[in-house]
């Protein structure tokens, strides 16, 4: 992981606190876990979130978030629309209920991963809601529900392209987990062109059977 | 049509299974032999100790799933069968580790490649580590047999299109290849080994030593985890274990105790080194959790003129070992050469991305074609491996820094894969690196390789194979068990899994582990009797 950064990232303010962020905690986790309690402390709501956002649109209101907080949830609310980009549906209403169906399952697939990744998103999630690291570490001014789609693709493109590993890192889980859990959906594998499981299979297959 | 679910069947018939989340209240179980672990390793011991005789009780922290729950579904199957719902990674995130979590192990998802270990491996093993015992001429029985209990034999349909152009591009190019050997029988060739075989052709631990070990009156506790071995003077007196709930990951507050003579952690080389550090078991030299090793794997992805459908097929059918031992084997890394299957999700998951141009890539799935490079690490002295540790709550992770000497070879790998998908006719290829465009020629593709910079998180890397951290050796002071997988310091404790591997096999390790196993279980079931 390289400890240095590029001339041309290391020359504002901005860049010293990331330069003091990194010098203190190159893995990370010792000054996460601060954010994660300052933000505890600051109002931040980290417990589940029961009903909401984009979310709150949404007619099927059965779904129980078991990880996501109202803040996640709107960082995602923020980020899908760039992280998917042309994949979502033009139309404002069939969006929103797209974004909101792909949080859920984010949110389901999060609960699977078990407690020590969950930590570790926590401290992500928090860094990234928490007022101070957003605009200090992600480099993101608005709160993440006033931020466009602009804002938030020029923020990805950020800690895609930085040459500091915990940003790349940072980058790979928010869209790698966002694509799974809207490309490997039913509804959506025509995106990807994928037909589903083959239809004679599925026709004498006795599991799918008296469902 | 009929069908016949040797699971369902078994049930039925009064098979002594307990799901872990049905418990409601602390007890305490005793046999003749604890079993950690349904995997490869664990299957394969349950079934031969019990057939001998001896009194079996396996213990698996995964859920029971079998045909019934098979839908050729990624999202469930990923969140169900692997461990940490698939999202398990190295300790800095950098390299994605595919492994499974349930009854059956990884061979309930591999994608059924059988390889005997190369007798290169077991050459240097004999060499490096004292290990004379396990020649190619003396494992060579246990392979035929574990050949015949799992039904591998190489793949007599012809390959999919995905494996095909690897062919394709090792024949222009001039390089070897081979038609892979496959654990099925009566397989459909519909391409979803990763997320459970939906028709039981699949000839795993789930539907072979697992039965056969429920037939001869082993136990199995599943939704269980081993939390720790517990010792009494210089012996293992007991494991400590609890039950999770129904949802697999949140313990429910009940407890197990499981008494026996003997002791067969098959865990994993994640969890076996896991479960050894947990219990805090005699170590004197340190060596549990070190040189871990993971078959560090690479890809590269290309879009041909034709269509591809890399979701539909047998996954793996070709592999070229060209480049594996071609530097000696213990020169600078080599690779096997294969193809991963590209359903949605895995796809979303591999190729790095976002917005409209991961859109407009997903898009074109049909027609995409991948290889990838497993990197035969634990060679040299530049490729030490990795160690497990354990994090505060006690779970097993694994630190996996990639070393120079590794990362030249994952260079090399680039160029072969791209030389290879484009002599087979790729119009575009592009490597799976953050900063990869797509090229439209070899030459592009190799003047960009040439100034990729190697390093974690820009390179896209993944393991499906975790293998040492409980590495076997005539030598104490350089491994954990010697080479029938008794512990060196603790007399009623084996470790029957790939943790036991001193370095990486060269090839996809399941065949290694049932043959290991296999042996070393027999030598055990004799020792038991006595």
């Amino acid at each position: 992981m390289p400890n240095h950064l590029s001339p041309s990232e290391g020359l504002d303010s901005v860049s010293l606190n990331r330069r003091s962020f990194l010098r203190t905690g190159l893995g990370g986790a010792l000054f996460l876990g601060t954010v994660s309690v300052t933000a505890g402390l600051s109002g931040c709501a980290t417990a589940p979130a029961d009903r909401l956002g984009a979310v709150e649109t949404r007619m099927d209101a059965r779904y129980q978030f078991q990880f996501l907080t109202t803040g996640d949830i709107e960082l995602f609310e923020a980020l899908l629309p760039a992280i998917l980009g042309s994949a979502l549906p033009e139309q404002p209403n069939a969006k929103r209920m797209t974004v909101a169906g792909t949080i859920e399952r984010i949110d389901a697939g999060i609960h699977k991963f078990g407690p020590a990744n969950q930590k570790e998103l926590r401290q992500l999630f928090d860094l990234l809601n928490f007022g101070l690291t957003r605009v200090t570490i992600a480099r993101v001014w608005p709160s993440w529900r006033n931020v466009t789609t602009e804002q938030a693709d020029a923020f990805l493109e950020r800690w895609r392209s930085s040459s500091i590993g915990l940003f790349n890192n940072g980058y790979m889980a928010l869209t790698k987990i966002s694509n799974v859990a809207f490309y490997g959906y039913q509804e959506n594998w025509d995106l990807s062109g994928y037909p589903g499981p083959p239809e004679w299979a599925v026709q004498v297959l006795p599991q799918f059977r008296n469902v | 049509m009929s069908f016949t679910d040797r699971i369902a069947q078994g049930l039925e018939s009064g098979w002594k299974v307990t799901d872990g989340a049905t418990l409601t209240e602390n007890q305490t179980v005793e046999a003749d032999v604890v079993i950690v672990g349904t995997g490869a390793g664990g299957g394969t011991t349950a079934e031969i100790l019990s057939k001998s005789g001896l009194s079996v009780i396996l213990v698996e922290e995964g859920r029971l799933y079998y045909q019934k729950d098979f839908k050729m579904d990624e999202l469930t199957s990923y969140a169900n069968l692997y461990q940490e719902g698939m999202s398990r990674t190295t300790k800095d995130g950098s390299i994605a580790i595919l492994q499974g979590r349930c009854v059956g192990g990884s061979t309930t998802v591999n994608w059924t490649s059988s390889f005997r270990t190369p007798d290169a491996t077991l050459n240097y093993w004999s060499k490096r580590f004292g290990l004379d015992a396990l020649s190619p001429d003396a494992m060579a029985p246990w392979f035929d047999g574990r050949e015949a209990r799992h039904s591998m034999s190489p793949w007599e349909v012809d390959p999919n299109l995905n494996n095909d152009i690897l062919r394709q591009g090792c024949e222009k190019l001039g390089y070897s290849w081979q038609i892979i050997p496959r654990n099925v029988k009566g397989c459909w060739n519909l391409g979803y080994c990763g997320v459970g075989c939906p028709t039981n052709a699949k000839q795993g631990a789930l539907m072979t030593t697992i039965p056969g070990a429920l037939d001869h009156n082993a136990r199995l506790f599943h939704g269980l985890r081993a939390e720790r071995l517990v010792m009494n003077q210089d012996r293992i007196d007991s494991l400590k274990a609890s039950a999770m709930a129904s949802d697999g990951i949140t313990p429910s507050g009940i407890t197990v105790t499981l008494k026996a003579r003997h002791f067969v952690v098959a865990a994993s080389a994640i969890g076996s080194p896991g479960l050894l550090l947990r219990s805090e078991l005699p170590d004197p030299y340190g060596r549990v959790g070190k040189r871990s090793f993971i078959h560090p794997v690479n890809a590269s992805v290309a879009q041909m003129p034709k269509l591809v459908d890399p979701f539909y097929g047998a996954p793996q059918s070709v592999y070229s070992d060209e480049f594996n031992f071609s530097n000696g084997v213990d020169g600078d890394v080599g690779y096997k050469l294969e193809v991963p299957p590209l359903h949605p999700a895995m796809s979303a998951g591999v190729v790095p991305g976002h917005g409209d141009t991961q859109a407009k890539n997903l898009a074109r799935l049909p027609w995409m074609q991948s290889v990838i490079a497993l990197l035969r690490d634990g060679f040299h002295e530049d490729s030490p491996g990795g160690t497990v540790s354990l994090r505060d709550d006690g779970s097993p992770v694994l630190d996996y820094p990639i070393t120079d000497y590794l990362w030249k070879g994952i260079r090399n790998a680039f160029y072969t894969m791209a030389e290879i998908q484009f002599a087979a006719g790729a119009d575009r290829v592009r490597l799976m690196h953050l900063d990869s465009d797509w090229y439209s020629s070899w030459a592009d593709a190799k003047a960009a390789i040439d100034g990729l910079s190697m390093e974690p998180h820009r390179v896209r890397l993944f393991t499906a194979h975790q293998m040492g951290g409980c590495g076997m050796g005539s030598n104490p002071e350089e491994s954990v068990v010697n080479g029938f997988g008794e512990h060196h310091h603790v007399s009623n404790l084996s470790v029957h899994d790939a943790s036991v591997f001193p370095t990486s096999i060269g090839a996809n390790p399941q065949l290694s582990v049932y043959a290991l196993a296999a042996r070393n279980s027999t030598r055990l079931a004799q020792r038991l009797q006595k």
